[in-house]
């Protein structure tokens, strides 16, 4: 169904760390196959080749034979391919060429040229064996993550390719979602489609995988069959850089809760839209001052709302936050909490690191902001454009401007959605190093790894309102475990406590 | 419940016959017309927020231009022309064209531009803009959230650098964007040389009639004005 021999491609314009290195591959029709492997491995680029973008929209040298059921894909336009091949991409924001659900359903159909009767009968088909009916005529940007990734496969569905290329799609995801996402590819894989994905987070594809591919450097290194792989010791993921199985492996390694502290107060958190029922409704909620909270909720709960009013953003704010003795109100949170957004790029301004940090000094000292820029391992960089660097570089960033302003709150909104292992740890070593220079840290994840390695408190937020606020002890632990496996119960990875 | 290509027009010529007319003559009874379209139309859609701005920006404008004109003198009255004339001659061809933007799907938007038998590379990019408007909207605000985070805001005496602090993220976000977001349309055929169907019902009624006549009429009037 799929071939690949002796194929090499380097991106144009870069040298040649991140293409591929003779790739030799075989895929049969029917099966399904994980990719797996570290950031910049080569796994996107090669999902882009299957599904044709490389080389018809990004450039690069290309050499090397490849057939999809057959044709060259080379020689096929993408408008051809796009009838064999369906494509699910990591980015919910930027996949939907419309802006509402029913058309977006219909697009890939319109494109092909089908008839008005055939495409609205293949809509209505995907929307019932995906269960998209209570999705569809609404806006995309009303809807959250999960719900989008849902559609996006609906839209794959509705083409009926035979070949699906998924590139990271559970990224960012709440594990219900990635729940649902799972049931489609099952879906999918019964009515005998060729799958193809891409992943970070490999347990959801236990029983699906037929085989795994481990790709280090642009080469594929290592194959497994799908039982062989699940069946590996946890060493085996930590030394190849792979993200846990399942929670049952991790084992919380994390700062724990610490028994004598000064609390926080936050009072009297609302948010409503213009109309409709109140998305948030917080009375009172007492954290530990110092603490690293992580703040979890399933997508759409309310946790980055929450968040936002404790920075101050949103507007119309009455709540209150009480912080050593002071009083402070929307307003003057501006200057006391900063964020560091899930796209970091929003909040980088300056044309080099230096003067990213300077920018938010109060009195403008180039001394204390190398200091700031070396304790992030960032000093290197310090004439270099923002914009030039590495996610977790601008990450780093965007710490370093929040030290510079002196605020004694961080938040980080989702830090490790889309991560390997290596860069959720350096991330997880970051927030241990500003909770020991005494900064109060909000952290809004959907990752058990992450909250594991570094944080000491849990807030949990379901339905605008607290469902859970409790220190990350035994007894914590359980219990966050608990929430993320509640969403996994009745699927076939099992899990023991 | 007007087709989108009435509503292009109505755009276009509420732009042209409100900026470039003169005054006097039929243009006493078009101008308001065309004024008043996008506030019909606003209130018929329900907008009644965009309703209430546009009544009140385009009545201070205008009342500016009959009351504040006459009774200032020298750079005062220099500004109260500028802004004043500026709002109410921009103001009903920029109401009209949000109307546009907020009120027609992507889909309607392509089945227009392909009724109207445009070529594909003039229909995809044009539909590309279209569809993102809402996006930039979007960054355009979490840009806004991480400035006011930083302490970033305007009164700092930096125009230009709030301009650019504003831009720079904002061009490098779209540009994303819009690279991964023509990687997915083409992924799933767009451009294939083949009629592109559509199942969006487009098409002209009784509405669109009364619409295009006051566009003709107006077009007229100016074209004549013109001449003579």
């Amino acid at each position: 169904m799929i071939e690949f021999k002796d194929l090499r491609f380097c991106y144009t314009g870069e040298d040649g760390t991140s293409g591929l290195k003779r790739i030799n591959l075989h895929i049969r029709k029917g099966e399904a196959v994980l990719l797996c492997g570290e950031s910049g491995c080569g796994k996107t680029t090669l999902t882009r080749l299957v599904n044709g973008l490389i080389p018809h929209y990004y450039e690069g040298t290309l050499s090397g034979e490849m057939r999809v059921c057959g044709e060259s894909i080379q020689d096929t336009p993408l408008y051809d391919l796009a009838k064999t091949v369906g494509s699910v991409f990591q980015n919910p924001r930027s996949q939907f060429f419309n802006v509402d659900t029913t058309s977006e359903l219909a697009f890939g159909c319109e494109n092909l040229g089908m008839r008005e009767g055939e495409v609205l009968k293949r809509v209505a088909q995907t929307a019932d064996e995906l269960s998209l009916k209570p999705l569809l005529g609404r806006s995309i940007f009303k809807l959250s993550g999960g719900e989008k990734q849902k559609i996006a496969c609906g839209c794959v569905s509705a083409l009926g390719p035979g070949i699906i290329v998924l590139d990271e799609p559970t990224s960012n995801l709440d594990m219900r979602s990635v729940n649902d996402l799972q049931s489609i590819i099952a879906g999918w894989k019964a009515e005998g489609k060729t799958i193809l994905i891409a992943e970070h987070r490999l347990y959801f594809m236990q029983g699906i995988a037929d085989r795994v591919l481990y790709m280090r450097d642009g080469e594929i290194r290592e194959e497994y069959t799908g039982e062989e792989f699940y069946k590996m010791p946890p060493s085996f993921f930590r030394e190849r850089g792979l993200r846990s199985l399942a929670l049952t492996r991790l084992n919380g390694c994390g700062a724990c809760a610490d028994s004598e502290k000064k609390w926080l107060t936050v009072k009297n958190v609302q948010f409503s839209y213009s109309r409709g029922e109140r998305l948030l409704d917080i009375p009172f909620a007492e954290l530990p001052e110092n603490g690293v909270i992580a703040v979890i909720g399933h997508n759409g709960a309310g946790k980055t709302t929450f968040v936002r009013s404790l920075c101050g953003l949103l507007r119309k704010d009455r709540s209150i936050l009480e912080y050593q003795g002071d009083i402070c109100k929307a307003r003057k949170r501006l200057d006391s909490c900063y964020m560091v957004m899930q796209d970091v790029n929003h909040q980088l301004f300056s044309e080099s690191v230096l003067d990213e940090v300077l920018m938010s000094m109060e009195k403008q000292d180039e001394k204390s902001a190398e200091s700031i820029l070396e304790a992030l391992d960032l000093l290197s960089f310090k004439q270099t454009h923002p914009m030039a660097l590495s996610g977790g570089q601008k990450q780093r960033i965007a710490i370093a401007s929040a030290l510079a302003s002196r605020r004694s709150i961080l938040v980080f909104d989702e830090p490790t959605s889309g991560l390997d292992l290596r860069h959720m740890e350096e991330v997880a070593e970051s927030i241990r190093e500003l909770q020991k220079q005494g900064k109060t840290i909000f952290i809004v994840t959907h990752d058990p790894e992450l909250i594991l390695s570094c944080t000491t408190h849990i807030l949990h937020i379901e339905k605008g309102r607290i469902w859970g606020n409790y220190p990350l002890d035994e007894v914590g632990r359980a219990k966050m475990m608990e929430f993320f496996a509640g969403d996994l119960l009745g699927k076939e990875v099992c899990y023991d406590f | 419940m007007l087709d989108p290509r009435t509503k292009m027009l109505l755009v276009v010529t509420s732009a042209s016959v409100l900026i470039g007319g003169g005054s006097g003559g039929a243009m006493n009874v078009i101008k308001p017309v065309l004024t008043a379209v996008p506030l019909l139309l606003f209130l018929c859609s329900g907008k009644w927020k965009a309703a209430v701005i546009y009544t009140t920006v385009y009545t201070f404008a205008f009342a500016g231009e009959i009351f504040l004109v006459p009774v200032t003198t020298g750079f005062v009255n220099f500004i109260v022309i500028a802004c004043c004339g500026m709002f109410a001659r921009f103001m009903p061809g920029i109401a009209m064209g949000s109307y546009l933007v907020n009120t027609t799907t992507v889909s309607e938007f392509m089945a227009a531009m392909e009724r109207m038998k445009l070529p594909q590379k003039l229909s995809i990019p044009l539909s590309v803009m279209f569809r993102f408007f809402p996006t930039v909207t979007q960054e355009y605000g979490a840009i806004g959230d991480a400035m006011r985070m930083r302490g970033i805001r305007f009164g700092g005496g930096k125009p230009a650098k709030m301009l650019e602090y504003r831009m720079v993220p904002l061009m490098v976000s779209c540009v994303k964007i819009g690279e991964e977001l023509s990687a997915a349309a083409l992924t799933r055929g767009l451009g294939a040389p083949i009629g592109r169907t559509n199942i969006c019902k487009i098409g002209f009624k009784g509405y669109d009639a009364a619409a295009m006549l006051i566009c003709a009429v107006s077009v007229i009037a100016l074209l004549l004005e013109k001449v003579t």
